[in-house]
């Protein structure tokens, strides 16, 4: 069984190696420091059980297991945490099960145990009974963004991180994604509407036009065109976007800001 | 103390509390209640037996006739009580107060009313014949009134006095974590747990200067100590928080010029480094740095802290809780002379405090 053990602390890394490894010896571990490893650890060696941590830079745990919800090959994921304030959002994340940390060794064999009797169909169902129990939450939750968003391919999933985007492109039932992938412009394709990305990220993204969403900090001028239209000039590649009328003094007023 | 009390959060328990408990009337359907009902009425009972000071033979059968009525009156205002808790648990304490007084003046009156239709229907008994029908009517409303008017000014004292000891210590917890971060603690725990099976040496250090810590954060009276002092429980704790964090951590300290004796309040800088771990180190994966330079000047203290930011503008919020807790703690001592700045600037944020020398306690 293939273990994928996920914290930013060594310590914390160091003592959970030693509890698998004194429950197990054949147990195959993988580390991983933080949710963006996480979510590239768990596409390259596919494992059997993520043991996560929740608060990590970079990207949270709870961020990860959510990228990695869009992924074919499913973990089970059990959250690992200092402090219990994280309980209600992990199972939102439909974490399999949830540990406080320092861990006893006899809860961590019990809860590898019962995710290693888990087949895929009963993680999907636990993950079903983790929506309803989301859906029942009524709690306030803290509003809290990706820092990156996942693009899911046949077997595979990739991450962007949010200071790379360029813009997001309305088009039918897809948004493009332009954005800079080791220095060059590159774009893609992932499901989801303008509308909830613009609310999730109106702390970083400006709405110019009906189907675009642009970075704020990526702004470099606006150009006037001849026949009355306005571009919006962007840093790095120098790509133009058409800023609609309605939206147009939206635009000036934050470049004057 | 009591200035804490400001601090937001702890202030907004407070109120929840209190409007939790408007109603101060006790449940008087409950055993206890009922109980303590049926104690004061005999007790009254008594008085009223043993006031006039000639007491006959009658003496215990006045007694029993007396308990008799008293107990009536208490229990059925009890249950007027109890029928009326529901109607009116939601408003002002003087609404309750009011109401529930008028329905117990009410009952006594409906009961007095019944008593004497009784005993003069059926000639039971030769208390009445010395008193018209209105005197006995407001007598009985006399010191029922009274007695009932002490007995709710009681529940209302008891209620008073049993929220301000809920609510003091909601307010000490909220303080303690104010002070501390829970996860801290239960990090901290984790890698004492991670260390005792591989280097059992710094798992003992580290306990050490957690005990060390603790000591001084949970100490109800924070005194000013020396500089010397409180800079070596800051190293404590950056100590701790580096086992954990390892190279991400990178602390410097400019603070030669601050004299060893000068005086500065207990655990004014872990706060502030813990502010600064939490929102500049940990979200970072990389780590940042944390400068702290002190100065002399003009018989003040100049201390700052400066840490890195992250871009991650959720870690950015929050923090206000720890500085706040500071600026108060300041004013208790130093009163106007002491101050506190924060500032951000090209993603360094920055924490001030200026606070007088001083050498000796004066007390």
């Amino acid at each position: 069984m293939k273990i994928l053990i996920v914290d930013d602390e060594p310590l914390a890394v160091e003592r959970l190696k030693f509890l698998v490894k004194d429950i197990n010896p054949n147990y195959q571990l993988i580390e991983a420091h933080n949710g963006i490893e996480a979510v590239e650890q768990a596409i390259k060696i596919e494992p059997d059980i993520i043991l996560m941590d929740i608060r990590m830079p970079g990207m949270d745990g709870l961020e990860a297991a959510h990228h990695l919800l869009k992924f074919d090959k499913q973990a089970a994921i059990i959250f690992t945490t200092a402090y219990d304030e994280y309980a209600l959002q992990a199972f939102d994340a439909h974490a399999v099960d949830y540990l406080l940390k320092p861990i006893r060794k006899e809860r961590l064999e019990k809860a590898l145990e019962s995710c290693s009797q888990l087949n895929k169909l009963q993680l999907e169902q636990v993950s079903l009974q983790n929506i309803a129990l989301k859906n029942s939450d009524i709690q306030n939750k803290q509003v809290t963004y990706r820092t990156h968003i996942s693009v899911q391919l046949p077997n595979n999933l990739f991450l962007i991180a949010i200071e790379n985007i360029h813009s997001f492109l309305a088009d039918n039932k897809y948004i493009t994604v332009k954005y800079n992938k080791n220095g060059v412009l590159a774009e893609t394709i992932i499901e989801d509407t303008l509308k909830s990305l613009e609310q999730e990220f109106q702390h970083s993204f400006i709405r110019i036009h009906r189907n675009a969403l642009i970075q704020k900090n990526k702004i470099e001028a606006l150009h006037k065109m001849d026949d009355g239209r306005v571009l919006l000039i962007l840093k790095d590649f120098s790509d133009s976007y058409e800023v609609s009328r309605r939206h147009l003094a939206h635009v000036r007023k934050l470049m004057k800001s | 103390m009591k200035n804490l009390f400001q601090v937001n959060k702890i202030a907004s328990k407070a109120i929840k509390i209190k409007q939790n408990n408007a109603l101060f009337l006790p449940d008087f359907c409950s055993f206890p209640i009922v109980l303590s009902v049926v104690i004061i009425a005999e007790l009254l009972a008594f008085i009223l037996t043993l006031a006039p000071l000639s007491i006959a033979q009658q003496g215990w059968n006045d007694l029993a006739l007396t308990s008799l009525f008293i107990q009536w009156n208490a229990l059925m205002c009890s249950s007027t009580l109890c029928l009326l808790r529901p109607l009116i648990k939601y408003r002002s304490p003087q609404f309750i107060a009011i109401s529930s007084y008028l329905s117990i003046l009410l009952t006594f009156t409906l009961l007095s009313e019944i008593t004497f239709y009784v005993i003069n229907e059926y000639k039971i008994t030769r208390i009445i014949e010395t008193s018209t029908h209105w005197e006995f009517l407001v007598h009985n409303l006399l010191i029922g009134g009274i007695i009932s008017a002490l007995a709710l000014r009681y529940f209302y004292i008891q209620h008073q006095w049993r929220i301000r000891i809920e609510t003091e210590s909601a307010t000490r917890l909220q303080l303690l974590q104010a002070r501390i971060r829970p996860h801290f603690l239960f990090n901290s725990l984790n890698s004492i747990a991670s260390l005792t099976q591989t280097r059992p040496d710094i798992a003992e250090r580290i306990t050490e200067d957690l005990a060390d810590l603790f000591r001084m954060i949970i100490r109800e009276d924070k005194t000013l100590i020396h500089w010397s002092r409180e800079k070596e429980l800051s190293e404590h704790y950056i100590d701790i928080e580096k086992q954990r964090l390892g190279t991400r951590l990178n602390i410097q300290w400019h603070t030669d010029n601050i004299p060893h004796k000068a005086l500065v309040p207990a655990l004014l800088l872990q706060p502030l480094l813990e502010n600064a771990i939490f929102h500049g180190i940990e979200p970072v994966i990389h780590g940042g740095h944390i400068t702290v330079t002190g100065e002399l000047i003009r018989h003040h203290l100049h201390i700052e802290i400066q840490n890195s930011n992250s871009k991650n503008l959720v870690h950015r919020q929050g923090n206000q809780i720890a500085l706040k807790n500071i600026k108060e703690r300041l004013h208790s001592h130093f009163s106007e002379n002491a101050s506190i700045h924060f500032w951000e600037q090209e993603n360094n944020y920055y924490v001030k405090i200026i606070l007088p020398y001083k050498e000796h306690t004066e007390s």
